[in-house]
């Protein structure tokens, strides 16, 4: 903390040893899976399969055709129902892929296998990117985009520092696949062209730590770097100046730097190893509300409902439902929504009652800000509707990571003002 | 079974305003308690307890205000009352009040810093003043000789100071200035007369700390407002060779520290971002010295707090904007603020001139005894002795007053009488020794000045 900026970060309760040495719950699919025809904010995605077609585990069943290219696997085999709209944990109706589950879970290698020591840069990119590689921290970003055509990049951050209370997913599967990891790093390493790359954990994880840097002992140019207990470390900005005291504008490519997060490298390994799409996720299911809290195995297109009964069902009357972790998951007042390829988590929370004050403008919102911004300065701007002043607020530079209002004393929701300034700054941009 | 919505985040920190408040409330009664010890144990058990009937009468003209206002505006009155805090403006206007103001003024003050100081503008958090600085400033400005008369405490530091034009130019005059309140050491502890809160830089100190580590006031606003106060008066000090003990006094006197602690640090009236509270807590250090300096107001800390609470909206658009990106010019404004408040001092610091201090005048001779005529800076004027010694033995003979230009009624508590006990001093350490006559520190100080002068002129 300075004399001119807050800390920007803050420690918090992350109630992980809720789930963190639990058993892995694997989760069956049921009779359908709905596979989510969106990516990012993108719904152009084109449908490879027709109704009552067959499909195996693995069959790739539709694509993102816009800028970006991004497959989409079936998670079970079984037989094309069509399509329909559902509710998406993006909290908007998207159309999913209907698959009748036949649970004879025959398998389909989509793409082969790769040797990375051998394959050409190119080559990697290419299987990156028809392996449907999506950042599994949470946004779904395709990662070959990161890869195409680099350079100058000299630092390969790997991302498990799953900052988010709650979630311990990243940990759960990354131990589990520590040899996959090790893969997907070192083949990572190699498309980006860095000269070493650093395995970012929270210095709090004391038995992960060993276990990581055991695994990569053999590699001297990969290191585990320790990072602070705070929140929002696992941010790509927050990461990056924490490793190398760099700002950069849009991109960490700027500075030299590309960040993946430890659960992608691990699907990227099974993928060059056993020519295994994402068909299924370890996801966190947590929070006061839940039965038991644990960290299951479930196939991609599985609704969130049979994902809570496997974890014992509700616990309470009156519950938040929210899709990935409480500071920035949202919640979804139906629970018929589907397990993604990025899902990481389901946190259920008992619906307690906020008592809001008037502001006292304590300015603990703008000393948190990790992206410097001043939310209580933003939602005076927004209630007077001021564009101007929003605009030199930098509002758009918000990524509604929740700290604003986790920190507010008044209890006031600070974030939901800022989107409100987000909206209003877009609609205008529009016109 | 019910899922609800909410937007997110779902999560939230167990600090809340209503522990903010009472960790502030807590903190400033702990200051008040040192000052009842300092009443109960200097002096009697009733200024004591005048001290917690003040309080009590403020907290109560406060909350009434409230309620009132409640009742008025139809809203419910406890829920209110809870989170408007009333009681925090009561205690620290109190805490800026000297033991001898009259119950109804003080009364008066709260009801007019809650009401035209708070509520009018919206209640808590919409104010634009400190109120319990509007307070005060009622108090200054309207009921200056609302004291109650039986209540005598000498006077204070910063009347004192203001007596010698803001300035003394001597290390001897600094520590004989000091000595009347037990010096530096003693002023730091606040075992000397003032404010009934603002005298124990110690206690606020500590205290302010430990606010400060729990995030209740912000550590950069007395941290710079006491800063820059320091550099400010140490350049004063430097035009005129005063010592450093003259800057430390800045600090110590005048309601410095609980400002800085206390009442820059309202959140309410101060700007949002850090960079802005480097700026306000500037400001406010800056328009401190230079009231003292140029304006007969010894209370330069709170009408330098009321005039930045003005200048708030302004900073907060200065240092609006991505805050990594604005640091350059934070920068900027802030090096600009300082060096402009730099040179202001400076300038106004040339403008001012030490009182004079008498020598001592060897008049007629009888036998081994000389009679010496020495002027002596009071309270407010100068006051004339004559001071016989018997320059064979080296002792004082006889001392009297023949000029007063004192506050009559207080220092001249400064009789025959007192004079007498001077008689066969024949050191400065014994002179000093004597005490001064309780309430009239000032014209005992110039008694003993005058005696000193004369019994050196002697040698």
């Amino acid at each position: 903390m300075s004399l001119l900026t807050g800390p920007m970060r803050k420690h918090l309760n992350g109630h992980k040893e809720l789930t963190s040495h639990t058993e892995l719950i694997k989760v069956e699919a049921g009779s359908l899976v709905y596979i989510p025809l969106i990516n990012g904010n993108s719904k152009a995605v084109e449908v490879l399969v027709k109704e009552r077609d067959r499909v195996k585990v693995g069959t790739m069943v539709a694509k993102r055709n816009d800028h970006f290219t991004v497959p989409y696997f079936s998670s079970v085999s079984g037989t094309v129902v069509g399509t329909q709209k559902l509710m998406h944990a993006s909290l908007q109706p998207v159309d999913h892929l209907v698959i009748e589950n036949d649970g004879q879970y025959e398998q389909e290698q989509p793409f082969g296998t790769l040797d990375y020591q051998t394959a050409s840069n190119e080559e990697l990119v290419n299987f990156m990117m028809n392996a449907g590689i999506v950042g599994c921290g949470g946004a779904g970003f395709p990662s070959y985009v990161k890869y195409r055509g680099v350079k100058g990049i000299e630092l390969l951050i790997i991302n498990a520092v799953e900052c988010e209370p709650y979630i311990t997913a990243d940990y759960r599967n990354t131990s589990d696949h520590l040899q996959d990891l090790v893969t997907g790093v070192k083949a990572m390493l190699k498309m980006s062209g860095a000269r070493e790359a650093a395995i970012a954990i929270k210095k709090t994880k004391k038995d992960f730590i060993p276990l990581v840097a055991e695994a990569f002992k053999d590699c001297n140019n990969i290191r585990v770097h320790e990072v602070p207990d705070v929140y929002p470390m696992g941010w790509e900005r927050t990461l990056v100046y924490e490793i190398t005291k760099k700002r950069y504008e849009k991109l960490p490519g700027e500075v030299g730097v590309i960040v993946n997060n430890a659960t992608t490298a691990v699907a990227f390994g099974q993928a060059l190893t056993q020519g295994r799409p994402i068909v299924e996720k370890v996801v966190t299911v947590s929070g006061d509300a839940v039965h038991t809290p644990a960290n299951v195995l479930v196939p991609v297109g599985v609704k969130a409902a049979d994902v809570i009964a496997a974890c014992g069902g509700y616990s309470a009357e009156d519950v938040l439902l929210i899709a990935g972790g409480p500071m920035m998951g949202k919640t979804i007042t139906s629970d018929q929504f589907v397990i993604t390829p990025y899902s990481n988590a389901l946190t259920v929370l008992k619906n307690k009652p906020v008592n809001t004050v008037a502001c006292l403008r304590c300015g603990r919102c703008s000393d948190h800000c990790p992206a410097g911004l001043q939310p209580v300065r933003i939602n005076q701007a927004e209630k007077s509707k001021n564009v101007d002043m929003m605009a030199k607020l930098s509002v758009m530079d918000c990524i509604e990571c929740g700290m604003c209002t986790y920190v507010c004393p008044s209890k006031i929701d600070v974030t939901e003002g800022v989107r409100r300034a987000k909206r209003y700054m877009a609609l205008r941009a529009k016109k | 079974m019910k899922l609800t919505f909410k937007p997110s985040p779902n999560y939230r920190d167990s600090q809340s305003t209503g522990r903010i408040m009472g960790e502030l409330t807590l903190g400033l009664l702990a200051v008040f308690a040192f000052s009842l010890f300092y009443y109960f144990t200097n002096y009697t058990a009733s200024y004591g307890l005048r001290a917690i009937l003040l309080l009590i009468t403020s907290v109560v003209s406060a909350c009434g205000t409230e309620i009132l206002w409640c009742i008025f505006t139809k809203k419910d009155v406890l829920n209110s009352l809870k989170n408007s805090y009333p009681w925090v403006t009561a205690i620290i206007l109190t805490m800026m009040c000297p033991l001898g103001i009259d119950y109804y003024a003080l009364a008066v003050a709260t009801i007019i810093a809650i009401f035209f100081g708070k509520l009018v503008f919206g209640g808590f958090g919409q104010n634009i003043f400190n109120p319990a600085a509007v307070g005060r400033a009622v108090i200054f400005a309207s009921f200056a000789g609302a004291t109650a008369a039986d209540i005598v405490t000498g006077a204070t530091p910063t009347s004192a100071m203001a007596a010698q034009n803001w300035i003394i130019n001597t290390s001897e005059g600094m520590n004989s200035f000091l000595s009347n309140f037990g010096g530096l050491g003693n002023m730091f502890v606040g075992l000397y007369p003032g404010a009934i809160g603002e005298t124990s830089s110690l206690m606020i100190l500590i205290v302010g700390v430990i606010l400060a580590y729990r995030k209740v006031i912000d550590w950069r606003v007395p941290v710079t407002y006491l800063a820059t106060l320091f550099v400010l008066a140490t350049g004063v000090g430097i035009i005129h060779g005063a010592p450093l003990s003259y800057s430390v006094f800045h600090l110590l006197t005048g309601g410095a520290m609980f400002g800085a602690f206390f009442m820059m640090t309202d959140p309410v009236t101060n700007p949002t971002s850090a960079a802005g509270r480097v700026l306000f807590a500037m400001g406010c250090a800056i328009i401190t010295i230079v009231l003292r300096l140029r304006s007969n107001l010894p209370e330069g800390v709170m009408y330098s707090i009321l005039i930045m609470n003005m200048m708030t909206p302004m900073i907060e658009s200065l240092t609006d904007g991505q805050q990594i990106k604005m640091k350059a010019k934070n920068i900027r404004s802030i090096l600009i603020l300082f060096v402009a408040g730099l040179a202001c001092t400076l300038l106004i610091g040339t403008t001012i001139e030490p009182v004079a201090q008498g020598s001592a005048q060897a008049g007629e001779t009888n036998g081994t005894q000389t009679t010496y005529t020495v002027t002596a800076h009071g309270f407010q004027g100068d006051n004339e002795f004559e001071v016989v010694i018997d320059t064979a033995k080296g002792e004082v003979v006889s001392v009297t007053m023949t000029q007063f230009n004192d506050t009559p009624g207080i220092g001249d508590m400064v009789d025959e009488e007192y004079l007498a006990s001077f008689e066969g001093c024949t050191s400065e350490d014994e002179v000093n020794a004597i005490d001064s006559v309780s309430g009239a520190t000032f014209t005992s100080a110039s008694a003993k000045e005058a005696v000193i002068q004369a019994l050196n002129a002697s040698k």
